[in-house]
């Protein structure tokens, strides 16, 4: 869910350019002798569509926080699982360790009696 | 608003901010590009000469291409600053972040202790007969100034015996004649397997 509004606003980011982008359009090409109107419509359409989005995503996002926001910071924490996972995998590394002086030391006692 | 809830100020008021902010951005990135729009329309001459409207248009259109910019910038800072906001104080989200992180390290963790545990149940049973060969090999031997607690107390009910004296010269004996085998049959009563002796002088 956070990763969902998160990216809906790196979404709103790229809107924000498109805006911009379709008003230098707009006015570069209105800068020519000869004017490409199918080109200016949908240029502006673009750029009304694209406001709009940024204006209402935005409007959202900030009635979404005025709702869930309250003014104490978050106290949770995944230290604790995280601590028990590491000490599992440190078990399982310890006893990869001992398996492995012992498979060395059985192959030392067969080298020894082969000679 | 029905669902409207008391915020501390400091919260309510930086939210009515970022809503002025938004607000403001949009409205300027329309005012300015309507009025470029509008400036762009050639016009009879007016007042003042041709080349002086020209002037003026060319630099209010530059003015008001700036303020459209400004406005893009403001509105990227503010979408920054709601980003910030969401991770900060969006509490279902981060929750939610924190249970899903919980449970995939509960699953690696169990996987884990899962995997040892039948790990040591297969190697158990080699386990078992490594000790048998080791406390029946000659690595398995102790020093009989060194002995362990178990050894020592089992010579001592030995001796302290009505056939200590018999067995103790018997011990004697056996001790001259193997002591390897004696220690080895110790060492199985000290290994707790209980298994026969299998060396006998």
């Amino acid at each position: 869910m956070a990763n969902e509004r998160l990216r809906l606003l790196e979404e709103v980011e790229k809107e924000i350019a498109v805006v911009l982008q379709c008003a230098g359009n707009i006015v570069l090409e209105l800068s020519k002798d000869k004017h490409n109107a199918s080109l200016l419509d949908r240029q502006l359409v673009q750029f009304q569509t694209s406001i709009n989005r940024v204006e209402s995503e935005l409007s959202a996002q900030i009635r979404y926080l005025t709702q869930v926001a309250t003014g104490q910071p978050h106290e949770g924490s995944t230290y604790s699982t995280r601590k028990d996972c590491q000490m599992s995998l440190n078990r399982a590394e310890y006893a990869k360790v001992k398996l492995g002086e012992l498979g060395r030391t059985c192959e030392a006692m067969l080298e020894q009696q082969q000679i | 608003m029905a669902n409207q809830r008391v915020l501390p100020q400091s919260k309510e008021t930086l939210l009515q901010n970022y809503n002025k902010r938004l607000k403001d951005d949009i409205r300027s990135i329309m005012d300015n590009f309507t009025e470029i729009i509008k400036t762009a329309k050639i016009e009879d001459e007016t007042q003042v000469s041709r080349p002086t409207q020209a002037e003026q248009d060319h630099y209010e259109m530059h003015v008001r291409a700036a303020n459209i910019v400004r406005a893009g910038e403001s509105l990227m800072k503010l979408v920054s600053d709601l980003k910030q906001f969401l991770i900060l104080n969006d509490f279902p989200s981060v929750n939610d972040a924190i249970s899903q992180q919980n449970q995939q390290l509960r699953a690696l963790q169990d996987e884990c202790d899962k995997k040892l545990t039948s790990l040591r149940d297969e190697i158990a049973v080699d386990l078992y007969e490594l000790e048998e060969e080791y406390y029946s090999s000659s690595y398995g031997q102790w020093n009989s100034t060194d002995l362990p607690l178990c050894e020592a107390y089992r010579r001592r009910d030995s001796w302290a015996s009505p056939d200590g004296s018999s067995s103790s010269t018997q011990d004697d004996r056996e001790d001259s004649d193997g002591t390897p085998s004696q220690e080895a049959n110790a060492q199985h009563h000290v290994n707790g397997h209980g298994t026969a002796s299998t060396e006998k002088p």
